[in-house]
């Protein structure tokens, strides 16, 4: 009987430890809220500063958590409550009810088709629909539909039920219910990772009031080819290809209004998008408006070098301090401050804008009251002592990734392999 | 004899071969090649979609061989392998055709060049496919202990969550104590930790576990061997000593750069690195006016580095100077600061509050230092305020790159592990497999791979011990069917194969009352060298073998030439 | 001549020169499409034989790409392709065979950079040279 470890939170974070607690022989049950695996790494486009395709080198990690004869998945799960202490937890898992026994489910997509009921798609951030019974994306693993019920005709009023009728596999159930099902685990993985900042909260940024001003994760799902706009690089107002762009670093971050800290990943990423943005549209002129060019990891000075020489983008020290609207609600007017020589404030014209939000720690307010652990002043939740950077404020339970600190992938990945290596010495009785 | 039936899956990638090659053409080509029995294209043929399609198309076409065009052999072999396996065909009854890192992604503006190689190296694919035979996999045992080089805080991780798994380890460590360059850095910042309180912590498991053995002014002197198997002479004690492991972590550290006389170094009193001011401020000697030059001799050109770290220990430094003497002045000058993430940016705030000042300069116009009535004086100009500056300082501070250590070359070379422009360790994939390296049972910590913060080197370090105790905890690793093998109606003996092998994993022996080459497959690493050494075409390599090579070549020609004019 | 489009061979090995072309690759850096890889495990399995093959029966070119010398993945292969290399060049020679149209360079599975200056370069001396006068003689 091997010892059993639950990890919640099924993003790259929550991969990697599952394959590798699986690998080291521990039975891993990974849980995940949404219906599918793969977290925000699965939204992006390509990954700085090799700009790898993102789905290629994350499917494959995917694929193999579903394989993996040592995990179970748990998707559209989330964690009900914990019990008990290290190394006995009673932890209970909420699987909400899909309304789809998956065991029939073949992922054909018959149902979404006919589906009449259009919701803003969350994995392509609100820039185009999905219906009411959905899969995520279409490398979702596993690759079973869920219905939403809150949006779900049926559901909700009893009229429709056009996905039961098409259904050749027999796999829509109206009547499923939410599971509770009851792990005894031995360790207890918080891989909870990231939610992008509400912007629209900052109004000086112009989210929401300007048309051509866009998140950077809406900003991927433009750029990724089976994203709304088949990567196209389109501008929402007019669909037409901007000739100019700027991207604004630190919006809500380092800020002491909203976000103290750093979100670590913003730099390298608008440098990134700024590059794949001078691929698809040559000669577009980037511009990037940052406070510190945080590039400190291994290829990462080149990266902006490149950006720099090969597609002419243009670094700004300055942080802005509007955006409004062009003529005819179209494009995008910034205004900032100009440091060093000749300092004076000037508004620039822009076709289009992407604001780079803090990104927040998510779920760590519900992962500290759930299992009990301490958070720090940003909402990180905090190490027991600095010497064990992984270890949570309680025994058993560990944190890696973007829920511990705000962190790039590769840094999350060794996060999630030294989890794993933790929890394998705890469970195991070692050291004195 | 039944004639292969060949399937033949073009990848989309998306938009990543797409976009330039042609897939519907190349698709369509396919199906004329000999033994193509099925072609067709997917999206992603890595997707559980793009994978449950292929294995339909070999039940629904009765397909005993499988060709995927798609990205790299190196990352997604396994996956196509197994999912072959998964629908019934012999994981060996498949070859993988690079059309992206080798076509699309390298030829974006010339697509129909393009789509006419991608076409010409599907050509080569399916004849090789055509020719394969089914292999089944052997297996070698592997040594349950570990080798740990370098003791600084990163393999202190590492060989600490190894001992407390319970794994046999050997650490490693050049100097007379372990800690390395932590030794010499009392207090790590961002969050003020004391350095010997984090290495006692680490040391204790390895010295209260009998699994743990440590080699204290000791050198790895010499290495052989492969995952599972590897065997380490350790040079230190009296005699060297030989240590048999199954896995092995690099983590042999940095060493701080020595400026070549810049900014007065070594010519004018005062002027001095932060190891050296670390080691003033553990002797009790706070400076009065202290400046700090950051990116010195990093983040210029032939050395674009950022050394990731030394923002965040300036920060730290100002900090205990100015909380050891509220009234010192300490002032960084720099070109950005890298205070990402949390703490470092609460420390950099909390420097700014006790008085630290922060000047931005640009690479244009680098500071200049000079003696001023017995002092020194920092000028430069501050892109800020746009003007020039003079600070007067007793200490001036050169904030330099951490760099691979001197002799990573030669641990490079013995360990057969790449290393990059820098000097850095390469690892097998930057984002995904930041630990490990592309030769199996070998792992990376630490600033051997690139300059790392305490908490980084520690994550890195346990991140590679899960890792290495992956083989250890399985007892044993598959062996790939690339191994050679002898034909004895051809061998005649000559020896030729005995010497070319690196691994003596050839002997000559009697079969039949005739002397005939045979091949150990335990040994055989499947490198090929006797392959060509032998002059009378009797080795061949499984998967590599000499027919499949030829037919790939002949493919090349047929498709190339014949079609070109 | 001036739209002579060589197809040229490349020997490139597992651990260095394949994963360097890789990396030229995931960096996007062009070159120009005439050259073909071949996989093998390493640079000194490449029998002269396949050399011979490609180029008497009209191959413009043949690359053998291996690791640096020192760094072979194989302890000694690369040390062999070098030592066997001249040998080929000379054979080559005497059958009247341009030997500029066999290169054997290193690159590393760092240096995607060298790989797209070595395919550069190699497929603009073969266009120098000409098409190969075996391919009329094939044909």
């Amino acid at each position: 009987m091997s010892d059993k470890v639950v990890v919640i939170g099924g993003g790259i974070a929550g991969i990697q430890a599952a394959l590798d607690l699986g690998d080291m022989g521990f039975e891993v049950h990974l849980v995940e809220r949404t219906p599918s695996i793969g977290g925000h790494m699965a939204q992006l486009d390509k990954t700085f500063p090799t700009n790898d395709c993102s789905m290629c080198i994350l499917s494959p990690k995917m694929i193999m958590c579903a394989d993996h004869p040592n995990i179970v998945l748990h998707t559209y799960s989330e964690l009900d409550g914990v019990e008990g202490d290290f190394p006995r937890f009673k932890v209970v898992i909420r699987e909400k009810a899909r309304y789809i026994d998956v065991s029939r489910c073949t992922g054909c997509g018959d149902c979404i088709a006919k589906c009449p009921v259009k919701v803003p798609s969350e994995f392509e951030e609100g820039l185009t629909i999905r219906k009411a019974i959905y899969l995520p994306f279409p490398q979702a693993v596993p690759r079973k539909v869920t219905i939403d019920a809150s949006q779900c005709r049926m559901i909700t009023q009893k009229k429709c039920g056009v996905c039961k009728k098409v259904c050749k596999a027999g796999a829509v159930d109206y009547e499923q219910e939410d599971k509770l099902v009851e792990i005894d685990a031995s360790a207890i993985i918080v891989a909870t990772g990231f939610e992008v900042m509400d912007v629209s909260a900052l109004q000086q940024f112009g989210f929401g009031i300007c048309k051509d001003v866009v998140t950077s994760i809406q900003f991927e799902r433009i750029l990724c080819a089976s994203g709304p706009t088949s990567g196209h690089l389109k501008r929402p107002s007019d669909g037409e290809e901007p000739k100019s762009l700027a991207f604004i670093q630190c919006v809500g971050s380092r800020d002491a209004k909203s976000h103290a800290y750093c979100s670590s990943v913003c730099c390298m990423y608008a440098t990134k998008e700024s590059i794949l943005a001078g691929e698809h549209c040559p000669g577009i002129k980037s511009t990037i408006f940052y406070m510190d060019m945080r590039a400190v990891g291994k290829g990462f000075q080149e990266f902006v070098s490149r950006a720099q020489r090969s597609y002419g983008v243009r670094y700004v020290h300055s942080r802005p301090a509007k955006l409004q609207p062009g003529k005819d609600g179209k494009g995008v007017l910034i205004s900032y401050e100009k440091w060093g020589p000749g300092g004076e404030p000037v508004t620039e014209e822009f076709d289009m804008a992407v604001l780079c939000p803090a990104l927040e720690p998510r779920s760590n307010a519900e992962m500290s009251s759930k299992l009990g652990l301490r958070v720090d002043s940003d909402g990180f939740l905090c190490s027991s002592d600095l010497s064990f950077p992984v270890d949570s404020t309680r025994k058993g339970v560990f944190v890696c990734g973007f829920s511990s600190a705000p962190m790039d992938i590769p840094d999350t990945v060794s996060q999630a392999s030294s989890v794993a290596a933790r929890a394998a010495e705890l469970i195991s009785g070692g050291g004195c | 004899m039944l004639m292969p039936r060949i399937g033949v899956f073009i990848c989309h990638c998306g938009h990543n071969i797409a976009s330039v090659v042609d897939v519907e053409k190349v698709v369509e080509f396919a199906r004329g090649l000999p033994n193509v029995a099925f072609a067709s294209h997917n999206l992603y043929s890595c997707s559980e979609e793009g994978l449950g399609a292929i294995r339909k198309s070999i039940e629904d076409n009765k397909l005993d061989r499988v060709v995927v065009a798609a990205c790299t052999p190196r990352t997604h072999e396994p996956l196509f392998r197994r999912n072959c396996e998964r629908a019934g065909v012999n994981k060996y009854l498949f070859e993988f055709v690079n059309i992206r890192e080798h076509c699309s992604w390298i030829h974006a503006k010339e697509p129909e060049a393009a789509t006419r190689k991608a076409m010409n190296l599907v050509a080569m694919g399916v004849a090789k496919a055509g020719l394969l035979e089914p292999q089944s996999e052997g297996e070698s045992n592997v040594i349950p202990a570990a080798l740990v080089i370098g003791g600084g805080i990163a393999g202190l991780a590492a060989a600490s969550s190894l001992v407390s798994q319970g794994i046999e380890t050997h650490l490693v460590e050049k100097q007379a104590a372990l800690g390395g360059m932590l030794n010499e850095i009392p207090v790590v910042g961002p969050e003020m930790i004391e350095s010997k309180d984090l290495i006692e912590n680490y040391k204790r498991a390895l010295e209260c576990s009998p699994k743990a053995h440590v080699h204290l002014s000791s050198r790895v002197s010499s290495l052989s061997g492969f995952i599972g198997n590897f065997e380490a002479t350790i040079q230190g004690g009296r005699c060297d000593e030989k240590v048999k492991v199954g896995a092995i972590i690099v983590a042999t550290g940095g060493r701080e750069f020595v400026p070549n006389g810049e900014y007065g170094y070594g010519s004018l009193p005062g002027v001095m690195t932060q190891l050296e001011l670390e080691r003033r401020l553990a002797r009790g000697e706070i400076p009065k006016k202290v400046v700090m030059i950051q990116c010195v001799g990093s983040r210029q050109p032939g050395r674009e580095l950022c050394s990731r770290v030394c923002c965040n220990a300036s920060i730290k430094n100002a900090i205990r100077i100015l909380d050891a003497d509220p009234n010192a002045e300490a002032s960084i000058l720099h070109r950005d600061i890298m205070s990402y993430g949390t703490a470092a940016e609460r420390a950099y705030k909390d420097a700014s509050e006790k008085g630290a000042k922060f000047y931005r300069y640009g690479l244009e116009k680098i500071p200049s230092v000079k003696r001023k009535n017995g002092g020194l004086s920092v000028e430069f100009y501050d892109e800020t305020l746009d003007e020039l500056v003079a600070l007067d300082a007793d200490t001036v501070v050169l904030s330099t790159p951490i760099l691979p250590v001197e002799d990573v070359k030669e641990i490079a070379k013995m360990l057969k592990v790449p290393v990059d422009k820098y000097g850095f360790f390469l690892e097998a994939h930057v984002k995904l497999r930041p630990v490990e390296f592309a030769t199996e049972g070998i792992f990376i910590c630490g600033s051997a791979r690139w300059p790392s913060s305490v908490s980084e080197c520690i994550a890195q370090g346990l991140a590679a011990a899960a890792k290495a105790s992956i083989p250890i905890r399985e007892g044993k690793v598959v062996i790939e069917p690339i191994t050679a093998y002898s034909d004895p109606e051809k061998c005649i003996a000559c020896g030729n194969c005995v010497l070319a092998c690196p691994y003596e994993a050839i002997e000559i022996v009697l079969m039949d009352g005739k002397r005939k080459a045979r091949v150990n497959e335990a040994k055989c690493k499947g490198c090929g060298n006797c392959v060509a050494a032998c002059h009378n075409d009797a080795m061949e390599q499984k998967g590599f073998d000499t027919r499949q090579l030829a037919a790939m070549i002949d493919a090349l020609i047929k498709n190339a030439l014949e079609v070109s004019q | 001549m001036s739209d002579f489009n060589p197809t040229i061979l490349a020997f490139c090995c597992n651990w260095c020169s394949y994963a360097g072309a890789d990396l030229a690759g995931v960096s996007r850096l062009q070159m120009p499409p005439n050259v073909h890889v071949i996989r093998v495990m390493c640079s000194a399995s490449v029998k002269p034989e396949y050399v011979f093959k490609a180029l008497s029966q009209g191959i413009d070119g043949v690359l053998v790409l291996g690791c640096h010398i020192g760094d072979c993945h194989y302890l000694t292969g690369n040390h062999r392709t070098a030592k066997r290399f001249p040998l080929a060049q000379k054979i080559l020679r005497n059958i009247g065979i341009d030997e500029r149209r066999l290169r054997l360079d290193w690159v590393s599975a760092a240096e995607g950079e060298k790989f797209q200056q070595v395919i550069t370069e190699f497929v603009a001396e073969i266009k120098k040279l000409g098409p190969n006068p075996l391919r009329e003689v094939r044909l």
